[in-house]
């Protein structure tokens, strides 16, 4: 099975941080095929007719989003979200550091179809080195003309500026990531208005994951049919993967989507470590519901994977083998969303804490029994509370594997002896 | 840093300063890469960085400091010359980065958030680093290292003490505390203020002057009790130097 089918192709083969090597390949034709002979509108046609979904976590199709922009509203800006900071996600800092010319077109591309002079870019503050390289990548795009006034000899303008982000996950979510880039404080807004209406700088705005950026090429070139035509009728196309944890060869792994989880697991990522036995698998992300041997068949896309209560995320995958301790992977997943929360919501803020202080109670042997049906009611109370999605993601790991590996949680605990 | 010399590096940064406002539609989105570029030549975010960057934005100092605290990669007090980043998230985890953390905290003698006495190194345990297939992972002065064993890290520590470690030292302007951490350098913390060395002391909570004065309002000299009285008293005694 071939892993690296799009936009993975080529990486570790050349070296496509050179807009040379870039441009040997195909790169930047796309841009100047967009610029100088489609219009606008017909590239938004293309995107939706290729059902291409947001890859940054929340799955929205990205055709529909750009057509929530109102009509007239100069000016319009797209912001590409390099912050990956999800649990498990190791996919955009792959996509910076190995190829980033081909966020830079779809940057482009992107702009050019919502009709925006000022692209930006939003890199985690972490990625120094990827933000270096993408520094080096986009001045050599500019220098072939790519960027800046009239782009590819035409009379189109178009900026695109670097925004390094300086350690915060919430800085992710679209709204808290525009404050971010502010100058502010990174705390999510309250939606409505979506950044489509009111965005950067209070005008239309649209914020796309760098995966999802990158995939415009490819689809400008072969056709909204062809990625229409892989995966399944709402789950369009192919996903990078990156699977980790207790597996033998952890790694990015593109694949169409509906991929078997099992074929994800053994034939891309080797399966588990020789003696192991298969626990569970959490399939998109920190914020998601872990699954379990019975679902392994299940096809690995967006609608599969909300049926059986979970998601598919950010496409971050972490299996978990029979060595694995529950309580402190729940401990060390409650203490991240606690860590992250930006202290707005009291449910998400308190919440978190309390649920972290449980968990290094009973870790600590000094759990009571009554504590495991604690904790399932705390986490289920701050759910559903919150301004932004984080507050939300607390509760999805811990319930799957407090239910399923109870026994395990219940070692840790005191059982109250009657005197 | 010496005022003069920061006021040559402020002069210094200017231009390029300028050139990062102008980037943004809106200046205060400046703020973040300014930050940055102070917190790269002085080794943390000094006061008068925070200050500077305010007067250049046309910022409130206190917008500026409520930003800034947001955000974890900016250092509000000195730290070590290497910053260490272990990542404490699940796939490292699981794959052995508890060994790695009580390995540095061993050979460094410090904990979480914390600064060597000379200075060479600050360690911090961090959240995922986006390098969960090279698990256990970590962070020095932002350069990824993957694939830790504790030996390693002894490798690691003993290179960075002899000079041989291959990646470049952070600046260093001013010696740092034992935590660069806001929340966790208040020890012992005297509420009313930090300066005050004894509780007893003017603005230390042992002090209780103004508890005394207004005792001495109330009781002695303002029979009446009205509020109007009650200041104007008040004043008298502050005027007289009590
Ligand atoms: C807490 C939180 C963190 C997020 N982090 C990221 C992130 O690191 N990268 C990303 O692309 N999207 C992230 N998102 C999703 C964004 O809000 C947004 O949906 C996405 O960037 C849109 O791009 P897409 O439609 O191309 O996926 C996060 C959302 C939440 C609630
Ligand atoms: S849910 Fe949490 S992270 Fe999101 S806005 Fe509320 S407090 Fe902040």
């Amino acid at each position: 099975m071939d892993t690296r089918p799009v936009l993975m192709k080529g990486i570790g083969e050349a070296d496509l941080r050179s807009i040379d090597v870039y441009k040997s390949r195909g790169g930047y034709e796309m841009l100047e095929r967009a610029v100088k002979t489609m219009q606008p509108a017909q590239i938004v046609e293309i995107v939706s007719k290729s059902g291409l979904r947001g890859r940054g976590g929340a799955g929205f199709p990205t055709g529909r989003k750009w057509q929530f922009l109102p009509e007239n509203g100069e000016p319009r800006y797209l912001v590409c979200n390099s912050d990956e900071a999800e649990p498990g996600t190791f996919k955009d800092r792959m996509l910076l550091e190995e190829t980033p010319h081909q966020i830079i077109e779809g940057m482009l591309i992107g702009a050019y179809a919502i009709r925006s002079h000022h692209a930006f870019i939003y890199i985690r503050g972490e990625f120094l080195r990827g933000y270096e390289i993408f520094r080096a990548a986009v001045e050599q795009a500019r220098a072939a003309g790519y960027i800046g006034k009239g782009i590819c000899g035409t009379d189109y303008d178009l900026e695109l500026t670097i925004h390094r982000g300086a350690g915060a996950y919430i800085c992710g979510e679209e709204t808290a990531l525009l404050n971010s880039l502010e100058g502010k404080r990174g705390e999510p807004r309250l939606k409505p208005p979506f950044p489509a209406i009111k965005g950067l700088y209070g005008k239309p705005t649209v914020v796309n994951n760098s995966e999802t950026l990158s995939y415009l090429a490819p689809i400008l070139r072969n056709g909204a049919e062809w990625f229409a035509g892989v995966g399944t009728e709402r789950s369009t196309g192919y996903k990078i993967v990156s699977i980790s944890g207790h597996v033998k060869r952890p790694g990015n792994y593109e694949v169409p989507l509906a991929t078997p989880i099992r074929v994800l697991i053994d034939e891309c990522a080797g399966g588990l470590r020789d003696g192991r036995k298969f626990m569970a698998v959490q399939p998109g992300g920190g914020s998601s519901a872990c699954l379990f041997e019975e679902h392994l068949d299940l096809p690995y896309d967006y609608e599969s994977m909300a049926k059986n209560g979970t998601m598919l995320g950010s496409g971050a995958m972490v299996v978990f083998d029979d060595t694995t301790d529950f309580v402190h992977a729940a401990l060390a997943l409650v203490r991240f969303f606690a860590h992250e929360s930006c202290g707005q919501c009291t449910p998400c803020r308190e919440g978190g804490h309390w649920l972290e202080q449980m968990l290094e109670r009973i870790v600590h042997g000094d759990g009571l029994e009554s504590d495991i049906d604690l904790l399932k009611s705390v986490s289920h109370q701050i759910t559903g509370l919150n301004l932004c999605p984080l507050g939300d993601s607390i509760e999805p790991f811990l319930s799957s594997v407090v239910n399923r590996f109870e026994d395990q949680f219940r070692a840790y605990v005191k059982v109250p002896v009657a005197s | 840093m010496t005022a003069t010399s920061f006021e040559e590096l402020a002069a210094a940064l200017k231009p390029e300063a300028d050139a990062i406002v102008a980037q943004y539609e809106d200046s205060r989105s400046a703020l973040l890469p300014l930050i940055h570029r102070f917190q790269d030549a002085q080794g943390y975010v000094s006061a008068d960085a925070m200050r500077t960057t305010a007067e250049w934005l046309g910022l409130s100092l206190a917008v500026v400091e409520s930003t800034v605290s947001f955000y974890t990669l900016f250092f509000r007090r000195p730290v070590g010359r290497y910053m260490l980043q272990v990542c404490r998230n699940l796939s490292c985890t699981m794959n052995g980065a508890g060994a790695i953390m009580e390995r540095f905290r061993e050979r460094l003698g410090v904990g979480h958030l914390e600064t060597t006495e000379d200075g060479l190194f600050s360690y911090e345990e961090v959240e995922c680093l986006a390098a969960c297939d090279r698990a256990p992972c970590m962070q020095v002065n932002l350069e990824f290292v993957y694939d830790l064993t504790p030996q390693a890290v002894d490798d690691m520590v003993a290179a960075i003490r002899g000079g041989t470690y291959p990646v470049k030292p952070l600046a260093q302007t001013e010696a740092p505390a034992r935590s660069w951490h806001v929340s966790k350098d208040a020890v012992p913390r005297v509420p009313g203020g930090r300066d005050v060395p004894d509780p007893n002391d003017p603005g230390g909570i042992g002090d209780r002057t103004g508890v005394i004065m207004l005792d001495r309002v109330v009781r002695d000299l303002s029979p009446d009790r009205t509020r109007e009285r009650l200041v104007k008293d008040g004043r008298e005694l502050l005027e007289r130097g009590h």
